[in-house]
């Protein structure tokens, strides 16, 4: 039995002691934002956030999250309001098949949380572990940059 | 022509489903009782099966069912050329081939059954090379492939799936005008696609026993059509439904698991889902084809190409069943031409058997792998007659009512326009500091055809709701589709609304693939857009208020019971006599300690039609730019034996957000496209010049010519040590 709380919500549940966190999510309690890519840590698609700091879900364990506090693609939004790095993520093309951008927002999230006006080269440092296949990039540097420069204002 | 809404730059007001994650993935999709399928695949190149045994897999708690080739139809599968069997049948053909697949409660335990299932192989003679495949007494992949529905009727060996051949002139008779003939030798590696979204379907059976598909597959209907033969049921008892998509890059086309999930679910009587590993995906997806292709050329001694002949071998694989294209190949071998006019020109692509993973179509399929060559080939050619490469590219660039190779003539071509505006924007004729060199590419696209059906109709509200039953692979088509819809009917892109039909609504559509969704896409909405116009039109005036607003008309026909609403089906059968020019020049540096290469800036010039969406068309010019620089210079499927060594995204290293390069982009717009509103491509013009950019660039830096994908820095540096070596 482990308890953990998600997006603010406390859970209490039985999982085997093998089950990922990501797969805890997205079966256990069907938060199926976050997503499975490359299933070795290597691309990001399921990151989250742990205690606010970011991991790969999928190769940390559900038990280790017992007691501690998860923020999901899910918890970003608050009251139906974007978080302002989902909304620069639509409105300068920081997506395309949106299958990584669970991870890229709750990435760039923590980087805004930690460097609110990150230089280009802290985005690029910050967002290495996050692939994308779509964009080439260029325009999730230009959202994050957008999402950066709505929080000052 | 001025436009209101097609031009403008909207950012992805589809998407909010995208960035909260409530948008539903096939590998989302979950429905009650459903349970978990997973497939034991071959740990050997060519064997033959001589005993599988499940029972102790069988007996496992949490194991529903385990079928292996006994248990399902004798039948093979494909998407032009059927010769894949459901599950491998008395003997396996690669190294991750399926073997016995497994239903469980649980993923993990799903897995762990497969442990328990015993094969028994007896290991025969496997071939991987396809220069050695098409020798005599080669191992035969398969033994009469000539049998297999679809199958192309040229078969110079047993070996060979097809051939394609392009031909203008009389290509001998070409060489003898020639003064000098220069010939070389290229590879490109196997690489796959490289989507985030591995594979997923999930496939339930109806309380009326019909199949319900949700599957990340991009042509629905073709899908529909497909598992109809595979499942041996008629195409009524299956509806595809649609979900977003994952990334597609051409590898989303096939079958893959789905008839598997299908028996699976049949047996069960329970929904089944299957999800690939990416390992499984990096082992058995259908990835871009590697090739060998020799370049030979014949010039005049002023630089003018007289002819030309190309060979390329692509290793296809065991199966034939991934490509859909009718030839059974690979439509970029046309590319041997490059964007120049060659009067006796003789192109071939032979796609070859081996006991290797199938390849299949990859964006642009054919052309980065014959592009690298040509382009290389012809800075190869300008140093030894001693001409700029840029100059002997103007000597010979495409003109307008110049034939391609595929025998269509061409107009409205920019192809000097674009080369032009390449330079200019990359300081081409600047100097620059020692180490760094500059390399030029260039590179052209047909624009898609296909056929699409749309429908409109008029709410209530004075809304309009486009239903259309092409997914959105990712590229924001469902946008550019309400654009245009909003544009016709002079409606704000809020008063356009988008609904995914099943594949239940229409007949037929031919999906997403081959750069045609805005041209037959945006021609199936705007045409239903203008009849429903019409249909407003007739209403206000028989109402006798001209100006009346769309919910007035609405609600005046729906008191009479009447829903004003269109259909158009757009078929765009041959390709139009324009295409879209690429002109792309790399800076690079090599560090001569090291080998390695950076790329310090990079410009891409394209030849446009009508932009509709800005911000979607630079979004595909920069992610089919980076696709291109990772195919240059990092991603490979290494092999030994049939066996792939790379098989995490930690191996298979596919570009990051720090690999990217300063990049400049010049349009050059010119309104003459098929598409809505005269709009081209793009989804597919921005990859394929980028590797012979960088090639031509490191040769230009440190004059070391890299003849094989991708450009590591261990070629480069073994190289420079070999050149030191010899002087």
């Amino acid at each position: 039995m482990i308890r953990l709380t998600v997006n603010g919500q406390a859970h209490e549940l039985d999982v085997p002691s093998y089950r990922t966190l990501l797969d805890c999510l997205r079966y256990d309690l069907g938060l199926t934002g976050s997503k499975e890519g490359c299933g070795v840590g290597v691309c990001g698609a399921c990151t989250v956030l742990l205690d606010g700091k970011m991991i790969s879900s999928c190769i940390a364990l559900a038990v280790f999250a017992d007691g501690r506090e998860v923020t999901t693609v899910e918890g970003l939004a608050e009251d139906e309001r974007l978080h302002p790095v989902q909304q620069a993520f639509m409105d300068a093309g920081g997506f395309q098949c949106g299958i990584c951008t669970p991870g890229q927002v709750v990435a760039a999230k923590a980087l805004l949380d930690a460097i609110p006006h990150p230089s280009e080269a802290e985005i690029k440092e910050w967002m290495l572990g996050n692939l994308c296949r779509c964009t080439g990039y260029y325009k999730i540097v230009e959202s994050i940059q957008a999402a950066a420069g709505q929080a000052r204002a | 022509m001025a436009h209101r809404i097609v031009g403008q730059r909207f950012g992805r007001l589809d998407g909010a489903d995208k960035v909260t994650g409530a948008a539903r993935y096939s590998a989302d999709v979950t429905l009650p009782g459903m349970v978990w399928g997973k497939a034991l695949r071959s740990p050997l190149p060519h064997a033959r099966i001589v005993r599988v045994d499940a029972s102790r897999a069988r007996a496992l708690p949490g194991v529903l069912a385990v079928l292996t080739a006994a248990d399902v139809p004798d039948l093979l599968v494909g998407r032009r050329m059927f010769d894949m069997p459901l599950l491998a049948r008395d003997r396996v053909r690669f190294v991750g081939e399926k073997v016995a697949v497994v239903a469980a409660l649980d993923p993990d335990v799903a897995e762990e059954a497969l442990a328990f299932i015993e094969v028994e192989y007896d290991e025969l003679p496997a071939v991987f090379d396809p220069a050695d495949a098409i020798q005599p007494g080669a191992p035969l992949v398969h033994e009469n492939p000539g049998a297999y529905h679809g199958a192309p009727a040229e078969r110079p060996h047993a070996n060979v799936q097809s051939v394609l051949r392009f031909k203008l002139g009389d290509v001998d008779a070409g060489f003898r005008e020639a003064d000098r003939v220069f010939e070389h030798t290229f590879r490109t590696q196997l690489a796959h696609h490289g989507y985030i979204e591995p594979h997923a379907g999930v496939i339930a059976l109806d309380e009326d026993e019909r199949v319900q598909v949700w599957a990340s597959n991009k042509m629905p209907y073709r899908l529909k059509e497909l598992l109809s033969h595979a499942l041996e049921l008629p195409p009524a008892r299956i509806r595809v439904n649609l979900t977003p998509i994952g990334g597609d890059f051409g590898g989303k086309g096939s079958l893959m698991d789905l008839p598997l999930a299908y028996h699976l679910a049949r047996v069960t009587r329970r929904p089944v889902k299957m999800v690939m590993r990416y390992t499984e995906e990096l082992m058995a997806g259908n990835p871009r084809h590697p090739s060998v292709v020799t370049m030979r050329t014949g010039v005049t001694k002023d630089g003018r190409i007289v002819a030309r002949r190309a060979t390329a071998l692509y290793n296809s694989g065991a199966y034939a069943a991934f490509k859909p294209a009718p030839s059974v190949n690979l439509g970029g071998t046309s590319m041997g031409a490059g964007v120049y006019r060659i009067p006796h020109l003789l192109l071939e692509g032979f796609c070859v058997y081996t006991n290797t993973i199938p390849c299949g179509h990859a964006r642009s399929p054919g052309e980065p792998q014959m592009l690298f060559a040509e382009e290389s080939h012809m800075d190869m050619i300008a140093k030894e007659l001693g001409l700029d490469p840029v100059e002997l590219r103007r000597r010979n660039l495409l003109r307008d009512g110049d034939a391609l190779a595929n025998g269509h003539h061409l107009e409205h071509v920019r192809a000097t326009e674009t080369l032009d505006a390449a330079l200019a924007a990359s300081d081409w004729a600047k100097p620059k500091p020692r180490g760094v060199g500059r390399g030029v590419a260039m590179g052209h696209r047909h624009i898609g055809v296909g056929f699409t059906n749309a429908q409109v109709r008029l709410e209530t509200k004075g809304t309009v709701t486009l239903t259309i039953g092409l997914p959105d692979t990712g590229t924001g088509a469902h946008l550019v589709l309400r654009q245009v819809v909003a544009e016709v009917l002079g409606l704000s892109i809020d008063e356009v609304q988008i609904e995914l039909a099943t594949t239940d609504l229409f007949e037929t559509d031919s999906g997403v693939g081959g750069s045609r969704v805005t041209h037959t896409g945006g021609r199936a909405a705007f045409h239903a857009a203008e009849k429903l116009k019409e249909q407003i039109h007739a209403e206000a005036t028989k109402l006798g208020t001209p100006d009346a607003s769309f919910a007035t008309i609405a609600q005046a026909a729906a008191r009479e019971g009447r829903t004003l609403e269109a259909v158009h089906f757009y078929d765009a059968k041959s390709h139009a006599a324009v295409t879209s020019f690429t002109a792309q020049v790399a800076e690079v540096a090599v560090d001569p300690a090291t080998g390695q290469v950076t790329v310090l800036r990079f410009t891409t010039a394209h030849d446009v039609g009508t932009i509709i969406n800005p911000l979607g068309h630079q979004g595909q010019i920069e992610g089919g730019l980076i696709q291109g620089l990772g195919f240059a210079l990092m991603e490979e499927l290494q092999t030994a034996e049939g066996r792939i060594s790379t098989l995490s995204l930690g191996d298979f290293k596919l570009p990051t957000i720090r690999d990217i390069p300063p990049l400049t982009t010049v349009i050059v717009e010119d309104a003459v496209g098929p598409g809505p509103f005269r709009a081209k491509a793009i989804g597919e013009g921005s990859i394929s010049p980028v590797a012979p950019a960088i090639a031509n660039a490191v040769a230009d830096a440190c004059g070391v010519r890299i003849v094989d994908l991708p450009i590591t820095a261990e070629k480069v540096y073994f190289a420079l040590q070999d050149r030191k070596g010899r002087s």
